[in-house]
C-alpha cells in the first residue's frame, strides 16, 4: 500500500491517542497519521502504523514494516503509550485515489475502530460515528468490548505476542532463569507456581526512557 | 503465612494505587498486610496515603552504599504497614532495582500479605521485577479494549515467570448494561476470580486529594465496598515467611556485588 507522502502538519509525543483523534475530527483533517508506540510492549520496537483519515474520520491502517492490514494494524499498535504522533495532510483528491486502490479494500476500518481500540473513547467513538459518512456507517449497537472480547483469534493472538516478547525481553535482561518452562497457554485460573528456579545474576540494565516521569506529568492515579 | 501480590494494570489510569491501598486496608481487616510502592519510576502511592513528607522512602533502601534500614522506611498507616517510594528522578536514576528483591524478602519474614503496586509498563527490567517477584499478581483492569488488551499482556509477561492470575478487578465502571456481560466474557481469558465491578466514583477522586485511601476517607461509599468484596473473593494462601523469605532470596536475588 502506498500513500502519497504529505505536509506535516505537526509532530508529538501523546500519552493518550484521543487528544490526536479529537483534533483530526475538529479540523476535519484530509492525510493520514503515523502512530507510532513509544514504550511497546510489542516484540520488535518498530512497530507503527499508519492511519488515512478523511475529512477527520479513520479510514484505512496498516503497518507499512509488516503484513497486519485494517484491524491487525491497530491490534498490533495497542500499548499502554505513549505515542509519537505525526499529523499529515494531503491532498483529497490524491488520498481518495489512495482509498480506491484495489489492495485498500482489506485495510478499511470501521469509522471508530481506532478511538475504540487505541483511545478506549466511547463518547469520542460515537462523535467519529456521526462524523462519518453514509456509506461508512458501522455497526454502531456492536458493544466495542464484547466484540473484542467475541475476537478470539485476535486475542489468542494478542497473548501468543505477548509471550513471546516476554521471553525476549528476559533474556535482554538476564531474567531467563526466572522464566517458567512451556510455552503453553498455562491453565485459565490454575495455582501459581513458585520461582524456585537457580538464582539468577543478571547484569543491571539501564533504565528505559519510559521509566521515569517527573511528577508534574503524573496522573492522580495509575 | 506470606503471599505477595503484584497489583499490575498494563494501561496507566485504571486506578492501580487506589485499587492497591484499598485492597490492603481491607485485607487488613484479617490480616497483617505491607503494601510496597514498587513503581519506582513513577511513584505515587505517598500521595495516596498521605505520605509526602515520608522521611526515608523505598529509593532510600534501594541506591548502593544507602544504609537504610527497611524499617525506617516502613510506615504504619491505616491499619497497614506502607513502604512508599520517593519520585526523585535522581534517586530514581541511582537506583539498583534489584536491590527491591531483598527488601521484599526482608518485609516477607514479618507480614501476611504483601501488596507490590506496580508499573503500569513493562519496558524494563525494574518495571517487570514485581511480577517476577510475586506469588500472584491482581490485574486491574477498565472495561475498555486497551485496557484489556494490556492487561492480557501483564498476564501473559507473569505467566512466563510463573506468576499466575490470583484475580481481576474491573475498576472505574460505569453505570453501563453490559459491563457484567463484558466481565463474564473477560474472565475466559483472564485467569483467577472476578474480583469486583468497582463504580466509578466521585469518592476516589476526593480520597486522593485528600491524601487518604479511599476505604479510610469514604469506608461507605459503593466503590469501597467493592473493594471490600474483592479483598473477600482473594483466597490468601498459606505458607510460611521465612520459607516465602527465602525463596525470594535464593531464587531471585541477584549475587551481591
Amino acid at each position: 500500500m502506498e500513500v502519497p507522502r504529505g505536509t506535516l502538519v505537526r509532530s508529538r509525543v501523546v500519552s493518550d491517542l484521543a487528544v490526536t483523534f479529537e483534533s483530526v475530527l475538529d479540523e476535519a483533517l484530509t492525510g493520514y497519521l503515523v502512530l507510532e508506540p513509544q514504550d511497546a510492549l510489542l516484540l520488535d520496537g518498530e512497530t507503527r502504523a499508519v492511519l488515512t483519515i478523511e475529512d477527520g474520520v479513520p479510514t484505512l491502517a496498516y503497518d507499512p514494516a509488516s503484513d497486519a492490514d485494517g484491524e491487525a494494524a491497530l491490534t498490533d499498535l495497542a500499548s499502554p503509550g505513549p505515542y509519537r504522533v505525526e499529523v499529515y495532510e494531503l491532498d483529497a483528491a490524491a488520498l481518495a485515489e489512495a482509498h480506491d486502490a484495489p489492495e485498500a479494500a482489506e485495510l478499511r476500518v470501521p469509522p471508530a475502530l481506532p478511538v475504540e481500540r487505541l483511545a478506549g473513547d466511547e463518547r469520542l467513538a460515537a462523535r467519529t460515528r456521526e462524523a462519518a459518512p453514509d456509506d461508512r456507517a458501522d455497526a454502531a449497537a456492536a458493544d466495542p468490548v464484547e466484540a473484542f472480547l467475541a475476537d478470539g483469534e485476535t486475542i489468542d493472538r494478542i497473548r501468543e505476542e505477548a509471550r513471546a516478547e516476554a521471553r525476549e525481553r528476559a533474556a535482554e535482561w538476564g531474567l531467563d532463569d526466572q522464566l517458567v518452562d512451556g510455552e503453553g497457554d498455562g491453565e485459565v485460573g490454575a495455582p501459581g507456581q513458585p520461582t524456585d528456579a537457580p538464582g539468577a545474576t543478571p547484569e543491571e540494565e539501564p533504565f528505559g526512557p519510559g521509566d521515569a516521569v517527573p511528577p508534574e506529568q503524573r496522573d492522580g492515579d495509575d | 503465612m506470606v503471599e505477595a501480590f503484584a497489583v499490575a494494570s498494563g494501561k496507566g489510569g485504571t486506578g492501580k494505587t487506589t485499587s492497591t491501598l484499598a485492597l490492603g486496608m481491607a485485607l487488613a481487616a484479617e490480616h497483617d498486610v505491607t503494601v510496597i510502592d514498587a513503581d519506582t519510576g513513577m511513584a505515587n502511592l505517598l500521595f495516596h496515603a498521605g505520605l509526602d513528607d515520608a522521611d526515608v522512602t523505598l529509593h532510600d533502601l534501594l541506591i548502593e552504599g544507602a544504609d537504610a534500614d527497611v524499617h525506617e522506611a516502613t510506615y504504619e498507616r491505616f491499619g497497614m504497614r506502607v513502604v512508599p517510594c520517593g519520585t526523585s528522578l535522581a534517586a530514581f536514576q541511582a537506583a539498583d532495582p534489584g536491590r527491591l528483591r531483598e527488601v521484599v524478602a526482608e518485609l516477607a519474614d514479618s507480614t501476611d500479605v504483601l501488596l507490590l503496586d506496580s508499573p503500569a509498563a513493562l519496558g524494563s527490567k525494574s518495571a517487570v521485577l514485581p511480577i517476577v517477584l510475586a506469588d500472584r499478581v491482581v490485574v486491574v483492569l477498565q472495561p475498555t479494549v486497551p485496557s484489556l488488551s494490556d492487561g492480557l499482556k501483564v498476564q501473559e509477561y507473569a505467566r512466563s515467570y510463573g506468576t499466575e492470575t490470583a484475580g481481576v478487578v474491573f475498576n472505574r465502571v460505569r453505570d453501563d448494561e453490559s459491563t457484567d456481560r463484558v466481565a463474564d466474557q473477560a474472565s475466559r481469558y483472564l485467569g483467577g476470580e472476578l474480583l469486583a465491578l468497582v463504580p466509578e466514583r466521585d469518592a476516589v477522586r476526593a480520597a486522593r486529594r485528600a491524601g487518604e485511601p479511599l476505604l479510610a476517607h469514604a469506608p461507605d461509599d459503593p466503590a469501597a465496598e467493592a473493594f471490600r468484596e474483592a479483598a473477600g473473593r482473594l483466597d490468601v494462601r498459606d505458607g510460611s515467611g521465612a520459607s516465602v523469605a527465602e525463596r525470594f532470596r535464593s531464587a531471585v536475588v541477584p549475587d551481591e556485588v
